[in-house]
């Protein structure tokens, strides 16, 4: 696949020139920790704007994009290499379709994603979006079962859509706590994400605008309402996640199949073996045997055997 | 009254007997030769097969004839046998024992003499032909017989209208009807009625036809029974030629006594009186006396205690003490009360022989109960003769109660325990159990069993052609197939019943790899020795099967899931211990292929899936643990079962509970390692106490069920357990809840009895555990599936049919089900049988229509 070969990141000349300035300082310090190449793994529901992400992100249009279709039906990787650093974004079909969590996309992107590590999940979501139902919850849960609970330590939350004006008498930035707060709760439920574990590193949530209509700042950056440049941002909280201690996914065969349940438990067999003797099968002999004492012989029997007394 | 007669002057022998203050009964002197064989009727298995006996008793033979095809019948006919036996006690019972008798025996052979075995005592001739009356009078086919005789021309007496006849005025040429008979009895200067017990002594009825011979013998007696002490009989002449009969008698007495003692006589020889001279002196006749008194004496003593309980005791010595004196008519209560008991008691060959002790304190009740001299088994060919039988005797005598061997009393109920038991070795065609008395031993019985055995080695090919629909779905000739089946038996190899048999059935002879099922199957019972009494028996089979897989199905809304089929083939040996007839354990090994196959035979490896687009996809689940659709293993298995459940009044309660177990060896494909148990727990609890017996209602009862399944190890799909359908969870599919590798099902069933049949309720619970995500590919979630769920319902049953309408817990819609077998019989044995329905909804034998 084209998109599968490493190009040079020619993308980010077209960023003004204080977010190339940022991005190129972020990826110096990828450099001093020894660290070549960064995989972003995007994943969210339909239509949420995960491919305009990833393509604000690359800064080219390297994936299709349409409004009312969903795009590409398999996972798709681009890569893209900048002084010696290599940039993989795995962009991937939605996971929701006809209201359930889409179990047959989820097997294509794991199985795209074998042998592969994730240093990064964007978990992309609409800002928007004014309710977290249940099926937010499955997705994260999905994610979650699929690559295992330690996914959601290198992941952050991505709200898209991030240029709106909240609804009546709620400020922008209140506006952005709610949705996001609300959103942090179903992550940890979803993917049961103790409380403790929540304090140590807690996720980011990061806005995004991909449209074209989106505010600049006077260096031409795209800004928030909030006015923060947010490509900058982006790349800087992925940084901090990468850094903040946690390890990076290694997708293999073990995380996609989960632990093989055929093997759980096989060597206790010989124990289990010997406690259904012992417990199981004996004591039911026991009870034949019981049976067969207590087994209520008719009255000519016993008077046969002299039982009788002449009682009966 | 030329022809009156007191027992004293009619039967000189009788006089000491009837004198003596000790005794009035004693025994046979001549034992008239009866053979009285009773032709088969219609509602008989009971033969009566007397050749001199002083104690003529009621030879039930049980009869058990077995057709092959009918395996049910033979409980039927063996219960109607039983009742006609039954029967048959009752209608011999009321024929009084004859107190005293030295009848002369009359010889001949008497038909239709089924009744005469509780007729005569002693063998008194008389009561040979009163018995054959009484046959007549109650076994039907002898009545029409009486009919056809009674239609004989009789002759009117030639007499003047009413006046009174002596007997021996009577022409002994002439066939007198008669058209009344009368009783009288003296003591109470009345006439007494038909009802009095006295009546059924009397084998003349109103409207038969006698000779005067047959009046002088009826006379005879009833002169020599010792039940009176003067009997007349009188003819009257009536207008239209027939004869008016008054029978004028008057009881024998006794002095009262308030003490009871019955004692078993059966196999003490009879004590001969002797002969009392008449010439003897006072001396001699005192010392004549009291030798008897003696002897007597000796006859209690060695005599042995009978089984008359002390209620019975009771009641008997109330009659006693309510009467005062001791009559004939008391003592005849006291047989008939005893007599009853005993054969109430299913001891059909007892028979109060003999009251004796009269005229002192304690009466004395002289009972044969029937004690078992000697057991002959028989077998017998095509034709009936006695033939040298194959099937070693060993293998008949275990299946024989000890209460059917010598020295035991014989009970009509051992006798019916070893057909039962000889009939489950299936391996005769008819089987008798035919209690007969011993010539030698007087009082004894020979249990004789007699057996005809069946066909051992039969071969069967059965055809039949199918029609298939060709192109454009009419039938062409070249699509008509052959198909049948093709088996042979080969039973009770070296007669200790060991079997082998097998069979191949194909619905294409043409093409028969296409669907062949065969199966070989080799039993050994006896495995410790047929004299061993422990019960192990061996077996092994070669088998293959073909069953839709529960595992591949949809949950509720899904789109029809492509079918998996999963064909068996292999070989299984085992050893089944019997602990009783319901409870065994079995232990064995077996080694099988199984294929997966697609609806078009092709072989696949993973469960498919239909896609919106119409299309199918085979990425679901493995349906095989080697990943290639098909499987070698080898695993032991083991199962044991506890079952004391009974059947009270058609009801069944009691506890059944099942453990198998399967255990993986690590031989085959993938070397699969696995520990497969499931333990199933029924009770039928019986809510209410009742009665027992034919035609009682059943009690209401509970049935609580619960099911544990659980897999430690390499599971494949198939092996997985599903939830949902008839037997596991009603209201549902099968499979249609889930597929798991750990399983917890709950069930309570309430019956109540309505009539003949009963109606119930039910609540279920089926549940994975959350183990449905620990079988590979996890086949519960591919399909949609829920993973658990409950249903209720209720239902009725109409005959063999279950009808329910269950409702579905998880959509809470209902539909009415039909269903043809005992629910919670469900029992983990392997599949040996091949299922040749297509239909998984019949394999279940369920049909849904679809309510909801």
């Amino acid at each position: 696949m084209a998109s599968n070969l490493i190009r040079e990141w020619n993308g980010i000349q077209q960023f003004p020139p204080s977010t190339q300035t940022k991005l190129l300082e972020l990826l110096g310090k990828f450099k001093q920790e020894n660290v070549s190449s960064l995989t972003i793994l995007v994943m969210g529901k339909g239509g949420v704007g995960k491919s305009s992400t990833v393509n604000s992100i690359v800064g080219e249009r390297v994936v299709a994009v349409s409004a009312f279709q969903s795009e590409g039906p398999r996972p798709v990787m681009v890569s893209r290499s900048r002084a010696g650093f290599t940039l993989n974004i795995i962009d991937t079909p939605g996971l929701v379709e006809g209201g359930y969590v889409n179990d047959h996309a989820l097997e294509m992107i794991k199985r795209f994603l074998l042998n592969k590590t994730i240093d990064v999940l964007l978990y992309v979501d609409r800002l928007d979006a004014y309710r977290v139902d249940n099926l937010d919850r499955q997705v994260i849960k999905a994610i979650a079962d699929s690559f295992g609970k330690g996914i959601w330590s290198r992941g952050l939350i991505v709200l898209t859509h991030a240029q709106l004006s909240p609804p009546d008498g709620i400020n922008y930035d209140d506006f952005f706590g709610r949705r996001s707060e609300a959103l942090l709760k179903v992550v940890r439920l979803g993917a049961r994400i103790k409380k403790q574990d929540v304090q140590g590193s807690a996720i980011p949530v990061v806005l995004v605008e991909n449209s074209g209509r989106c505010n600049t700042n006077d260096s031409g950056e795209k800004v928030l309402p909030n006015g923060i440049a947010w490509i900058p941002n982006l790349v800087k909280t992925i940084t901090d996640v990468v850094s903040n201690g946690s390890k990076a996914i290694l997708v293999d065969k073990k995380l996609i199949e989960g632990p093989n349940p055929n093997d759980r438990g096989k060597l206790w067999i010989p124990l289990i073996l010997a406690f259904q003797y012992l417990f199981v099968i004996k004591p039911i002999q026991r009870a034949i045997k019981q049976d067969i004492a207590k087994e209520e012989k008719p009255l000519w029997e016993l008077r046969d055997m002299g039982l009788s007394q002449r009682q009966f | 009254m030329a022809f009156s007669g007191t027992a004293q002057l009619l039967s000189p022998s009788l006089g000491p007997s009837l004198s003596s203050p000790r005794r009035v009964a004693s025994s046979s002197v001549s034992h008239p030769t009866a053979s009285l064989c009773r032709p088969p009727s219609s509602s008989t298995a009971i033969k009566c097969d007397h050749s001199s006996t002083s104690h003529p008793l009621p030879d039930p033979s049980i009869c058990f004839s077995k057709s092959k095809t009918l395996a049910a019948l033979p409980k039927t006919l063996a219960l109607s046998a039983a009742s006609a036996f039954l029967f048959h006690l009752s209608s011999s019972s009321p024929s009084i024992l004859p107190l005293a008798s030295h009848g002369s025996g009359n010889g001949g052979p008497v038909g239709g003499g089924g009744g005469g075995g509780g007729w005569g005592w002693n063998g008194n001739g008389g009561g040979g032909d009163n018995g054959g009356l009484w046959s007549r009078l109650f076994s039907p086919s002898a009545i029409a017989g009486e009919d056809e005789s009674q239609s004989q021309e009789w002759d009117a007496h030639g007499l003047p209208a009413n006046i009174v006849v002596q007997l021996n005025k009577l022409s002994g040429f002439k066939k007198y009807m008669l058209s009344e008979i009368q009783f009288f009895d003296r003591r109470r200067g009345a006439t007494v009625g038909t009802e009095d017990s006295f009546f059924e002594m009397v084998s003349l009825r109103p409207g038969g036809i006698y000779t005067k011979a047959h009046l002088q013998k009826e006379l005879e007696n009833l002169a020599t029974c010792g039940m009176f002490e003067k009997v007349d009989l009188e003819g009257k002449t009536k207008p239209d030629g027939s004869l008016g009969i008054t029978i004028s008698f008057t009881e024998s007495t006794w002095q009262s006594a308030d003490s009871f003692r019955c004692i078993n006589v059966g196999l003490l020889p009879q004590s001969k009186p002797m002969e009392m001279d008449p010439d003897m002196t006072d001396k001699e006749k005192m010392e004549y006396f009291r030798s008897q008194e003696r002897d007597y004496k000796r006859r209690i003593e060695r005599s042995r205690p009978c089984l008359l309980p002390l209620s019975v005791h009771g009641e008997v010595l109330q009659m006693l003490k309510e009467q005062g004196k001791v009559s004939a008519r008391l003592l005849q209560r006291i047989r008939d009360r005893v007599q009853k008991w005993y054969h109430d008691e299913g001891y059909a060959c007892a028979q109060v022989v003999n009251f004796g002790n009269l005229n002192t304190k304690e009466v004395v009740c002289e009972v044969v109960e029937g004690d078992i001299t000697q057991m002959v088994v028989q077998f017998q060919d095509k034709l009936g003769n006695v033939c040298e039988g194959d099937t070693q005797l060993a293998v008949v005598r275990r299946e024989l109660p000890k209460q059917l061997r010598q020295g035991h009393i014989f009970n009509i109920e051992a006798g019916k325990q070893a057909l039962r038991n000889i009939n489950s070795l299936a391996l005769f065609s008819n089987i008798e159990v035919n209690p007969r008395s011993d010539e030698v031993n007087d009082g004894g019985i020979i249990v004789e069993i007699k057996l005809k055995e069946l066909e051992h080695k039969t071969a069967e090919v059965s055809t039949e052609w199918s029609i298939v629909p060709g192109r454009q779905g009419r039938p062409t000739l070249a699509s008509i197939q052959p198909s049948g089946t093709v088996s042979f038996e080969h039973r009770n190899l070296k007669g200790l019943n060991r079997s082998l048999l097998g069979s191949i059935t194909t619905s294409n002879f043409f093409n028969p790899q296409d669907d062949l099922a065969f199966k070989l199957e080799y039993v050994h019972p006896y495995l410790d020795g047929v004299y061993d009494p422990r019960n192990r028996s061996f077996r092994a089979s070669c088998f293959n099967s073909r069953k839709l897989s529960p595992v591949f199905t949809g949950g509720p809304g899904t789109d029809e899931v492509p079918p998996i089929w999963v064909d068996r083939a292999g070989f299984k040996a085992g050893i089944t211990e019997s602990f009783t007839r319901q409870s065994k354990f079995t232990y064995g090994l077996v080694m099988e292929e199984i294929t997966t196959r697609d609806e078009s035979s092709h072989i696949s490896a993973n469960g498919q899936r239909q896609l919106p687009s119409g299309g199918i996809t085979a990425d679901g689940p493995p349906t095989t643990l080697s990943g290639t659709g098909i499987d070698r293993i080898a695993f032991a298995q083991a199962n044991i079962t506890r079952d004391n459940t009974k059947f009270v009044n058609g009801a069944i309660v009691g506890e059944r509970n099942v453990f198998q177990l399967d255990q993986g060896l690590g031989v085959g494909s993938k070397f699969p390692f696995f520990n497969r148990h499931q333990l199933t727990v029924t009770r039928f609890v019986q809510l209410k106490q009742v009665e027992e017996g034919a035609g009682k209602p059943p009690p209401p009862v509970l049935v609580l069920h619960g099911h544990y399944g659980g897999c430690v190890g390499d599971l494949p799909s198939y092996d997985a357990f599903t939830l949902g359908g008839p037997y596991s969870v009603r209201g549902y599919n099968m499979g249609e809840l889930g597929a798991c590798r750990n399983i917890v099902e709950l069930a309570a069933e309430l019956r109540i009895p309505v009539r003949s049949t009963h109606i119930y309720a039910f609540a279920e619970h089926g549940n994975d555990l959350g183990s449905s995500k620990d079988v590979k590919g996890n086949p519960t979630e591919y399909y949609r599936r829920s993973g658990q769920g409950s249903s209720y319902g209720v239902g009725v049953k109409l005959g063999l049919v279950r009808a329910e309408y269950a409702v579905d817990h998880n959509s809470g819609t209902g539909a009415i089900f039909l269903s043809y077998r005992e629910i919670f019989f469900w029992t983990c044995v392997l599949a040996l049988g091949r299922n040749l329905e297509k239909n998984p909804k019949f394999v279940m034998s369920t049909l849904p229509l679809g309510l909801s």
